[in-house]
C-alpha cells in the first residue's frame, strides 16, 4: 500500500537475515524496516549494502562470494560493510578486499558496532547530498568565483581571468566574445583564444 | 685530522660497515678523509642522505685537507639530466638526493658498474623499507665490487626498535658494525692526553627562578600522575627525570601512537601539556625574564580550554612568580604590593629579589586618566570592595639572568689573564673568545648584553613589553592617549584566567592592567616624541615625572656623549676597553653583522688591548672552533657534542692553551639534562656492543643477492641489464610483472616493498594517479593524515573524478602505519549525530558520488604490495607510455582517454558546474535547455528559472553572468 512504500522509502530496509544483528540497535538517526530483500541492507534506490564481521568470514570464506554473486547488477552503489573485529586483521581483509574489488563491491570497513551503523546511516541520509562538502571551496566573493570558473579552461590563469574581466565587463559578454575580440586581450595567445572559443561555443553535447 | 680519525677510517675501508661513532668526534673528518681517498677515475661515489649542515662541513673540511681536491658537486631537482648523466660518466664523487638517484637507478641511466661506492649518512634513520635500502640493493645486485658504508654519530637512535642496527645492516649488505664510543681506549687516550683546562662554574637560581622551576616541576608531576591514572601506558619510564628530555615525547608516543586513535581527549591533553611544561623547564632558563613572561602571556592566550596544566594549583604560581621577576604593582600612598589574597606569595618581601644595584627599579606613577578609568571599570563590574579609587604604579624588578653577571665576571677575568701577556707574544688568535650558547636567539641577546650591559637590555626589553602592550591596545596613535576601549584585549593581560578567579583577583588584574597601562603610555608617547624631534623631549615635563635612569640614559647615547660607559656594567667596560672613544661606531657595526661581531675595541692609545669576542649558536652546527681557532671559551649552554668537539680541536693542536669555562645553573635541570645526555649515549654503545655480540648477519649477504635474483626471476627473468622483449615465443612467461609509479610516490616506501616482490618498478611523471597496475587499474594512495587532509582541501573528489574519467578500475588506497593504530576512530568517538566533518561522512559522501571508486584498506606496506599482486594476476601489464598520456591535453586541446570527451565538451561542463546556482541536480536540464555556455549567456530569467527548476539558483546564476567585473584603475 502507498503509506508503506512512503514509510519505506525514508527508512532503510534490513533483510531478515539480519534479525539478531547487535548493530542494528545502533541505528537511531534514521528508522529502518525489516522487508524481503536480496542485500542485506537497502539504502536507497540504487544503494545495497552487504554486512560481513571478520569473524564471521574467517569461518565461512565462501560466504561472501556467494552474497555478492546473488546481487544484481542494477545497483549502481554496492557497498561490502566489513567490521573488524579480529586482531590479525591481514589475512582475512586481503581475502575480502579481493573479492569485494573483483565483483565490483565497494569496501568500507569499520571497527565498532556504532561505526558500522554510522556508515548505513549517512549513506541513507547524504542519499541525495550534493558534494560540497568534500569538493574544493572557493571564496564566495565575486572574483574567486569567476577565476574558479574560468580557470577550469586549461592554461587559463588569474590573471587572465582580470584581463577577460576587465575587457568584456561581465561573463555574459567574455562568454559571447568573438575570437578576434578574444585575441585583442594582452596575454591571450593564440592556443588560448581557441581553448577559450571553443569551451564558449562548442556546444556541451558532442553528439545529438 | 687525528691519527685516530686515520684508523677509524682506515678499518673501514679494510672491511665495509656501519660506522657509529659518539657525538662530536669529528665525524665530517671522517668523511672528508673518506672521500679523499676516491679519484674520479675510479667511477662515482654517491653521498646518500646528508643534511645541509653536514654536506658544508664535509666541503670545508675536504678543502681544509686538500686544497687542490675537487670539491663534491652536490645532485638535486636543480641538476638537469643530462648534466647527470654526463657526471655519472665524468666520475668523482656527489651528494645526491635519494629521490633522484632512485628515478635515475630505476630507469636504467646510472652505468653501475662505474659506480665505485654508496655512502649513507645519518644511518640511523635508515629502515629496510626506505628509499636508500632500495638504492642500496639496486647497487649490489649489478655490482658486487663496490662498497657501501654508513656512518652514524647518534648511537641512542640506533637502538630504538626491536634490533634496529641489524636490520640497517642487512638492509646496506654489511657485515661490520664499527663502534667508536667515546670511551673507546685508543680515542679516549687521543684526547686525553692533552685536555683542555676547564673551568666549572655552578650559578645559583634566583629565588623566584626557583619557585617556578619547582612549581613546574609539581604541575608536571601532577600531569603524570593522571597519566599514570589512565592505565594505558607502562609506568616504569613516567619519571619527573625524563619528562625534561626530548625523548620522553619519544617513550610516550611510541607507546601510546599503535592505540592513538582510541585514546580519549584527557590524555592527548596530558601528553601534550607534558610537553609544554618540558618547554617551559627549558625556556625558564633560557629566556631572560622578561621574555619568559612574555612567552606564558602568549601560552596563556594560546592554550586550548581544555588543557589541564594551565588550571593546575602550581600554574599560579608559576604566572605569579614570573610577574614578579617583572613588574610589581605596589599602591603610592601606602607602597605596599598589591597583590591577590590567595595566600600565594611566597616572595612578597621586594628586598629579597632586589638584591642590591644590578636591580633597575623604576616607579611611574599611573597618571589621572588610568585612576579614573579604574575607576569606572570597577564599577562596572559591581565590586569595588577593594577601594575602587586607588592609585597604583608599577614598580619594574626586571631580574636579570644570573648566568650574565657569572659570564662578565669570566670576561674580566679573562681579560686579566691577558694582560699579563705582552702582545708580541701573542699569536693570531691567543686573544679569541668563543661564547656558545645553544642558539641564534640567545647569541644575539648575550652580544647586547655584553655590549649594551645588562640593566640597558632589560630595560629596553621592557620598554619593548610595554609598546607591545600599548600596541594592543591601539594607544600609539599620538593624541588619543585615553584608553577607555580596554576591553576585549585583556586576554594577554590575565583575564583569560580570571574566569576562576576570585573578585579580588579579578579587581587585582584589573588594578595591574591599569599600571601597566599607564606606564605603557608613557613609553609608547616618549617613543613618538623621540621620533618626531629629539631635542624636544627634553624640556617635556610630563614624561619628567618618570624620572627614569633609562630615560636620562637614553638621551645621553642620543646625544652621543662619551659618559655612556659609565652606565655600564664595569666588567662590560674593562672588556671594551676603559678608553673606548668610539662605542657608537662599535653599536653600528654590531647592528650590521649579526651572527659573528669581533669586537676588538680600538687601541688608539696603544695600550694593552683586549679580546676577540665571538659568539656561536651550537645549532647551527658550523666548524667554529677549526676556523676560530680560540683559546678560550665559555660553555653557556652545555652540549655534549661541542664539549667533544673541543676535546678534539684541543688534541689536534697539543700546544695551543685552551681554557673552557662551563656556565650551569646549580640544581637544575640544564646540569641533569647534560649528564643524562652523556649516560645516555654510553649506555646507547654498550647496547649496541652486546647486539653486536650476538647479531645474526649472513656470511654471505651477496647470498642473499642470488636469492634475490631468484625471486625477481620468479615471476619473470629479471631485466636490469637485457631486454625482456627479447624473448622470442615464450613472452607470456618471460614478461615480468610491471608497475607504473608517479615520480612524487618516491618519498614513500611502497616502490620499494614492490620492488622487493620481485615488481619491476617503472618511474614517470602521472597526471592522473600514483600507481598504475594495468591498463584499467589505477591507484591513488592515501595515508590516514593525507586522506584527512585531502578531503579537507576537496583534492581527494578532484582525484576521485579524474581517475573515474580516465580508468575502468579506480582504486582509493587507504593505508595505515604499521604501527598505528588500524582505525579512525574509537566508538566512543562515533558520536550521537552524523556530522559533515567526520569521516565516515565523507567516505560515504565520497562512494555516494563515485560508486565505481574502489577501496582499498591496507594494514601496512607488505599487505599493499600483496592486494596489488593479487589485483594484477589477471590483468594485462601497463602501458607506460599512455600512463603518462592520460589526463595530458594534446595540443588541439583534447584529452586522450576521456572517457566523457567523446560525447561531451568536458572543459564546457566543468566550467558550467562552477557557476553559482548550478548544481548536480540542474546542469543536465540547463545543458538540454542551451546548446553551448555562450547561448547560456543570453538565456533570459524565465526560461533559466525553467531550466534550472527554481527562481533563486537563476537569479544566482543570471546575476552572476550580468555582475561588473571590477576593473583595475
Amino acid at each position: 500500500d502507498a503509506a508503506h512504500t512512503g514509510q519505506a522509502r525514508n527508512a532503510i530496509l534490513v533483510s531478515r537475515r539480519q534479525q539478531g544483528n547487535p548493530m542494528l540497535k545502533h541505528i537511531k538517526n534514521v528508522r529502518w524496516i525489516y522487508a524481503d530483500i536480496v542485500p542485506d541492507y537497502l539504502l536507497g534506490q540504487n544503494s545495497c549494502a552487504l554486512y560481513l564481521s571478520l569473524r564471521y568470514h574467517l569461518l565461512h570464506p565462501d560466504y561472501l562470494y556467494f552474497r555478492i554473486r546473488e546481487l544484481l547488477k542494477s545497483f549502481r552503489l554496492r557497498i561490502v560493510l566489513c567490521y573488524v573485529d579480529v586482531e590479525d586483521v591481514v589475512k582475512p581483509l586481503h581475502e575480502v578486499t579481493k573479492t569485494a574489488l573483483l565483483h565490483d563491491c565497494t569496501l568500507l570497513c569499520a571497527w565498532s558496532l556504532e561505526e558500522c551503523a554510522r556508515y548505513l546511516e549517512t549513506i541513507k541520509i547524504y542519499e541525495n547530498k550534493p558534494a560540497d562538502a568534500i569538493q574544493e571551496r572557493t571564496d564566495n566573493d565575486y572574483l574567486s568565483r569567476l577565476t574558479s570558473a574560468l580557470t577550469s579552461v586549461r592554461h587559463i590563469n588569474k590573471t587572465d581571468v582580470l584581463t577577460l574581466g576587465s575587457t568584456f565587463g561581465t561573463l555574459a559578454a567574455t562568454m559571447g566574445a568573438s575570437m578576434e575580440e578574444l585575441a585583442r586581450c594582452p596575454g591571450i595567445g593564440e592556443r588560448k583564444v581557441k581553448r577559450l572559443y571553443d569551451a564558449f561555443h562548442e556546444p556541451f553535447r558532442r553528439t545529438s | 685530522m687525528l691519527p685516530i680519525h686515520e684508523h677509524i677510517v682506515g678499518e673501514l675501508v679494510q672491511e665495509d660497515g656501519v660506522v657509529v661513532i659518539g657525538a662530536g668526534i669529528g665525524f665530517a673528518k671522517l668523511l672528508a678523509s673518506l672521500l679523499r681517498l676516491h679519484s674520479p677515475s675510479e667511477g662515482v661515489v654517491f653521498v646518500l642522505s646528508a643534511s645541509e649542515g653536514q654536506r658544508a662541513a664535509i666541503k670545508e673540511e675536504l678543502l681544509e685537507q686538500d686544497s687542490s681536491l675537487q670539491a663534491p658537486i652536490e645532485i638535486n631537482n636543480e641538476y638537469t639530466a643530462s648534466d647527470r648523466l654526463s657526471f655519472y660518466a665524468r666520475g668523482g664523487v656527489a651528494f645526491i638526493t635519494s629521490r633522484i638517484l632512485i628515478v635515475d637507478l630505476l630507469n636504467e641511466r646510472v652505468p653501475l658498474a662505474r659506480v665505485s661506492g654508496l655512502v649513507f649518512l645519518n644511518a640511523h634513520r635508515l629502515s629496510d623499507t626506505c628509499t636508500e635500502a632500495f638504492i642500496a640493493r639496486l647497487y649490489r645486485v649489478s655490482n658486487r665490487k663496490g662498497f657501501i658504508r654508513a656512518f652514524s654519530d647518534k648511537p641512542q637512535a640506533m637502538i630504538s626498535g626491536f634490533s634496529k642496527t641489524e636490520r640497517i645492516m642487512r638492509s646496506l649488505f654489511v657485515r661490520r658494525l664499527h663502534l667508536w664510543p667515546r670511551f673507546h681506549m685508543s680515542i679516549a687516550s687521543a684526547l686525553e692526553e692533552n685536555p683542555p683546562q676547564v673551568v666549572d662554574l655552578r650559578v645559583p637560581f634566583t629565588g623566584s627562578m626557583h619557585g617556578i622551576h619547582a612549581a613546574i616541576l609539581e604541575v608536571m608531576d601532577a600531569c603524570l600522575k593522571e597519566l599514570k591514572k589512565t592505565n594505558k601506558l607502562d609506568v616504569e619510564d613516567l619519571t619527573i627525570e625524563n619528562g625534561l628530555f626530548k625523548s620522553f615525547d619519544e617513550i610516550v608516543r611510541r607507546q601510546l601512537d599503535p592505540i592513538w586513535h582510541t585514546l580519549s581527549r584527557k590524555i592527548k591533553q596530558l601528553v601534550s601539556d607534558l610537553k609544554t611544561l618540558r618547554k617551559l623547564a627549558d625556556y625558564l632558563l633560557r629566556y631572560d625574564a622578561i621574555t619568559f613572561l612574555k612567552y606564558l602571556d602568549t601560552l596563556r592566550a594560546s592554550e586550548d580550554v581544555r588543557s589541564v596544566w594551565i588550571f593546575a594549583n602550581p600554574t599560579h604560581k608559576i604566572f605569579e612568580l614570573a610577574k614578579r621577576r617583572v613588574f610589581q604593582v605596589v599602591r603610592t600612598d601606602t607602597g605596599d604590593p598589591v597583590v591577590s589574597d590567595r595566600g600565594k606569595r611566597p616572595l612578597k618581601g621586594r628586598g629579597k629579589q632586589n638584591s642590591g644595584s644590578d636591580m633597575a627599579t623604576k616607579k611611574r606613577k599611573a597618571n589621572d586618566g588610568s585612576a579614573s578609568e579604574l575607576s569606572v571599570s570597577s564599577a562596572n563590574a559591581g565590586s569595588d570592595q577593594v577601594g575602587a579609587v586607588q592609585d597604583v604604579e608599577v614598580v619594574v624588578m626586571a631580574e636579570e639572568m644570573p648566568k650574565w653577571k657569572v659570564l662578565h665576571e669570566v670576561l674580566g677575568e679573562i681579560q686579566e689573564e691577558l694582560q699579563g701577556i705582552e702582545p708580541a707574544d701573542w699569536e693570531d688568535d691567543s686573544a679569541t673568545v668563543l661564547i656558545a650558547c645553544k642558539d641564534e636567539r640567545t647569541c644575539l641577546q648575550l652580544q647586547d648584553c655584553v655590549n649594551k650591559g645588562a640593566q640597558k637590555l632589560m630595560g629596553d626589553e621592557w620598554e619593548k613589553y610595554l609598546l607591545g602592550k600599548a600596541e594592543l591596545h591601539g594607544m600609539r596613535t599620538r593624541k588619543k592617549r585615553t584608553y577607555v576601549g580596554s576591553r576585549g584585549v585583556g586576554v594577554l593581560n590575565g583575564k583569560l584566567s580570571s574566569r576562576n578567579v576570585s573578585v579580588e583577583d579579578a579587581t587585582t588584574a584589573r588594578q595591574e592592567e591599569v599600571a601597566l597601562l599607564a606606564a605603557a603610555a608613557e613609553v609608547s608617547f616618549r617613543e613618538e616624541e623621540n621620533r618626531g624631534g629629539r631635542g624636544r623631549g627634553r624640556g617635556r615635563g610630563r614624561s619628567r615625572g618618570a624620572g627614569s635612569g633609562k630615560r636620562t640614559q637614553k638621551e645621553k647615547q642620543d646625544a652621543g656623549n662619551d659618559d655612556t660607559i659609565s652606565l655600564e656594567d664595569p666588567s662590560v667596560s674593562i672588556l671594551l676597553d676603559e678608553k673606548n672613544d668610539n662605542l657608537g661606531e662599535e653599536s653600528a657595526l654590531l647592528e650590521d653583522s649579526v651572527k659573528e661581531v669581533s669586537n676588538r675595541t680600538s687601541n688608539q692609545q696603544g695600550k694593552k688591548s683586549s679580546s676577540l669576542l665571538h659568539f656561536y649558536a651550537i645549532e647551527s652546527e658550523q666548524r667554529i672552533l677549526d676556523i676560530l681557532r680560540p683559546s678560550f671559551v665559555i660553555v653557556y649552554d652545555p652540549d655534549m657534542a661541542f664539549v667533544r668537539e673541543m676535546e678534539v680541536y684541543k688534541a689536534e693542536h697539543p700546544l695551543k692553551s685552551l681554557k673552557v669555562y662551563f656556565l650551569f645553573y646549580d640544581n637544575s635541570t640544564e646540569a641533569q639534562k647534560f649528564e643524562a645526555s652523556i649516560r645516555r649515549e654510553n649506555s646507547a654503545f654498550e647496547s649496541l656492543i652486546r647486539q653486536k655480540a650476538s647479531m645474526m648477519i649472513p656470511v654471505d649477504q651477496d647470498g642473499r643477492l642470488l636469492d634475490l635474483n631468484a625471486l625477481s626471476q620468479s615471476p619473470s627473468t629479471f631485466s636490469s641489464n637485457s631486454s625482456t622483449r627479447k624473448a622470442g615465443g615464450r613472452k607470456a612467461s618471460e614478461k615480468q610483472m610491471k608497475v607504473v609509479v608517479d615520480m612524487r610516490e618516491f618519498g614513500s616506501s611502497l616502490p620499494c616493498v614492490l620492488h622487493q616482490q620481485g615488481i619491476k618498478i617503472v618511474p614517470v611523471t602521472l597526471e592522473v594517479g600514483d600507481y598504475i597496475l594495468s591498463p584499467d587499474i589505477c591507484v591513488e594512495r592515501k595515508s590516514v593524515a593525507d586522506l584527512f587532509q585531502s578531503f579537507a582541501s576537496g583534492r581527494l573528489y578532484h582525484q576521485a573524478e579524474t581517475m573515474t574519467r580516465y580508468y575502468r578500475i579506480p582504486v582509493l588506497l587507504i593505508e595505515f602505519s604499521q604501527d598505528k593504530s588500524f582505525s579512525f576512530q574509537s566508538a566512543n568517538e562515533v558520536g550521537e549525530d552524523i556530522l559533515p566533518t567526520n569521516i565516515v561522512s565523507r567516505l560515504s559522501l565520497l562512494v555516494l558520488h563515485f560508486p565505481r571508486l574502489r577501496v582499498i584498506w591496507s594494514r601496512s606496506l607488505h599487505a599493499t604490495a600483496d592486494i596489488f599482486l593479487t589485483l594484477k594476476s589477471n590483468q594485462d601489464e601497463p602501458d607506460v607510455d599512455k600512463a603518462m598520456r592520460v589526463g595530458v591535453p594534446t595540443e588541439d586541446g583534447l584529452i586522450e582517454g576521456d572517457l566523457r570527451a567523446e560525447n561531451y565538451n568536458s572543459t564546457a561542463v566543468e566550467l558550467l558546474r562552477r557557476l553559482p546556482g548550478v548544481t548536480d541536480a540542474n546542469y543536465r536540464s540547463l545543458m538540454d535547455g542551451c546548446n553551448s555556455l555562450a547561448e547560456l549567456a543570453c538565456v533570459p530569467m524565465e526560461k533559466l528559472s525553467e531550466l534550472m527548476g527554481g527562481n533563486r539558483p537563476a537569479r544566482m546564476l543570471r546575476d552572476f553572468l550580468d555582475a561588473k567585473c571590477p576593473t583595475l584603475a
